[in-house]
């Protein structure tokens, strides 16, 4: 050829031969990396994805329809249901928002114990993540130190409510029930060997090169798009987006403690990993301090209930910082033992939906590292 | 897309892995023994539902209140002629008690409502069917389960005295 082509690979059109055509590729429902049934519809321009859709909804399951047909104690065993990672918290969220319409006055114990409980089962759920993550991008050891701790916790758990992954241990106006003798010591044990063995785990993954290598830099949320997108939790702090409800507006006995915020400004995915592995240490810290409180508390754990439930005509809405992010409960009444309406607002449902902002100009190869790193659970998502 | 780390040596990562590798492998190993060793469960632990018939007074509250209606009850009422009595009697008898744990969510709900203690929770968990239908447990397996039933575990001292110490006190300062 005389005269020299020029040729452009990527977006865009080159000569018509040369021209990539646009594929669209299908991520899930059926993948392992989406760890449930969350489906991604990608455009590719070859290994560069230029447009990506969430498409939720695989696994709804109608909780919010649900809701208004079951009384307020049926509904808490739906409510923990929807994130199964963090159980406690969600059934905590629908129990404060009900406790609060209702006038009832919770117990200090059993807000304390709240607390507790409520903390650890952060922790539970940032060591699934912290075991999943590294294990979607090729490191397959972490996982298990991630579960031998989350087995210890686990086994707390187990001892006060009978439950290892759906505890149902809230009720309206407290807990169910009083925990067994010598439980508030052993616990303070188990989080004792948990924070003595995280180092494994840190030191495993949090400086390993290639770890470093497939996370830094890639996938990089602003803070600006972190608060367009509503995501919340430790996404949006590893964003530089300080916010925590614990601090902000402190429920339970967050008031009384001082909760340390982690946050990061990088904003990509080993900012949101580390967030993660801090927020352990700290939630550690704050479950242990609690329960210590707890042993100079005494009184009851729940509060006397008429026979029928039924929350007076009304709305409120209650937020709670959940593991993944803002939990939100609206919860209309019309008086009856079933609410007229009460709408979740799920962490995991606004963090997935960056995805679209997110994923776009980024490579095949680093979506896995991306998606990973979102920390969503698709049952918290599709509810 | 790479950044070295600034302190950090080529295989850094790999031998602080390896290290934490040789340490796990030189200290004891957690494993349990399933199949031959029994786990040991709290007593809390929710495994499975049994049925106490003899408490049983066919109120039905227990299945209504039961999330997904998996608690199915038939009975008949029967006539009892009590000696010195002025009217013979009704009484409820249980003709049917099933728990379908396929559909159970295992809230314990129907535990929590029984006003005559005739439910209970034990930690036993074996009982895996390979055919769905065999997960329908009737009355003579659930009060089988009632063989499986651990005791309470103590309250914590500072909280209150469960339900039943508390009952069982007023009634023994009464005598």
């Amino acid at each position: 050829m005389a005269t020299a082509r020029e040729m452009t690979v990527g977006v865009g059109a080159g000569a018509e031969q040369l021209d990539t055509t646009e594929m669209v590729l299908n991520i899930g429902p059926q993948h392992p990396s989406t760890h449930g049934v969350l489906r991604l519809k990608l455009k590719l321009d070859g290994e560069r994805v230029t447009a990506c859709e969430p498409v939720v909804g695989y696994m709804h399951r109608g909780a919010e329809k649900l809701f208004e047909v079951r009384d307020y104690r049926q509904i808490l065993m739906l409510a923990n249901r929807h994130d199964w990672l963090s159980a406690f918290c969600s059934e905590l969220g629908v129990a404060l928002a009900v406790e609060r319409l209702m006038g009832i006055e919770v117990p200090e114990r059993a807000t304390w114990l709240r607390t507790a409980l409520a903390e650890l089962n952060r922790v539970l759920n940032h060591l699934m993540f912290l075991g999943s993550y590294p294990l979607e991008i090729g490191a397959i050891t972490p996982v298990f130190y991630a579960f031998r701790e989350r087995e210890t916790l686990q086994a707390v758990f187990e001892e006060v409510a009978g439950g290892r992954m759906h505890f149902m241990f809230n009720r309206i106006g407290g807990l169910k029930e009083e925990v067994p003798a010598g439980w508030t010591t052993r616990a303070r044990q188990a989080i004792g060997e948990v924070r003595r063995r995280m180092p494994d785990l840190d030191n495993l993954i949090r400086r390993n090169e290639i770890f470093l290598a497939r996370t830094r830099g890639v996938g990089v949320l602003s803070a600006e798009q972190a608060a367009a997108y509503g995501v919340s939790g430790p996404v949006a702090r590893a964003s530089g987006l300080d916010f925590d409800l614990r601090r902000d507006e402190p429920y339970l006995a967050y008031g009384e403690l001082d909760v340390p915020i982690v946050t990061r400004t990088a904003g990509d995915c080993h900012a949101r990993f580390e967030c993660l592995l801090d927020q352990v240490y700290v939630s550690l810290d704050l479950a242990e301090r609690c329960l210590s409180h707890v042993d100079t508390l005494t009184g009851p754990v729940n509060t006397r209930l008429p026979k029928v439930v039924k929350a007076p005509e009304g709305h409120t809405y209650a937020w709670t910082e959940n593991p993944l992010g803002i939990n939100g409960y609206y919860l209309v009444s019309r008086g009856e033992k079933t609410p007229w309406r009460l709408k979740l607002r799920t962490a995991s449902y606004a963090n997935v939906q960056a995805l679209s902002t997110l994923l776009v100009g980024c490579l095949v190869p680093d979506l896995v590292a991306i998606l990973g790193s979102m920390f969503f659970v698709v049952g918290d998502i599709d509810k | 897309m790479t950044t070295p780390e600034k302190n950090g040596f080529p295989g850094k990562g790999l031998i602080k892995g390896l290290g934490i590798t040789l340490k796990t492998m030189v200290s004891r190993a957690g494993t349990q023994q399933y199949p031959d060793v029994e786990p040991e469960l709290p007593a809390r632990s929710r495994g499975v539902i049994g049925l106490m018939e003899s408490n049983c007074t066919v109120c039905m509250l227990c299945a209504r209140e039961c999330p997904d209606w998996c608690i199915y009850i038939d009975s008949h009422k029967e006539t009892v002629e009590v000696p010195g009595a002025a009217r013979a009697r009704q009484r409820n008898v249980l003709d049917r008690f099933d728990i379908d744990f396929s559909l159970c969510m295992y809230c314990g709900i129907c535990i929590e409502v029984c006003p005559f203690d005739a439910l209970f929770w034990a930690p036993d968990f074996a009982y895996a069917e390979g055919d769905i239908r065999n997960l329908l447990h009737d009355r003579g397996r659930l009060g089988e389960h009632m063989a499986g039933v651990p005791a309470p575990p103590p309250h914590d001292p500072n909280g209150e005295p469960s339900k039943e110490e508390s009952t069982a006190a007023k009634k023994g300062g009464a005598r």
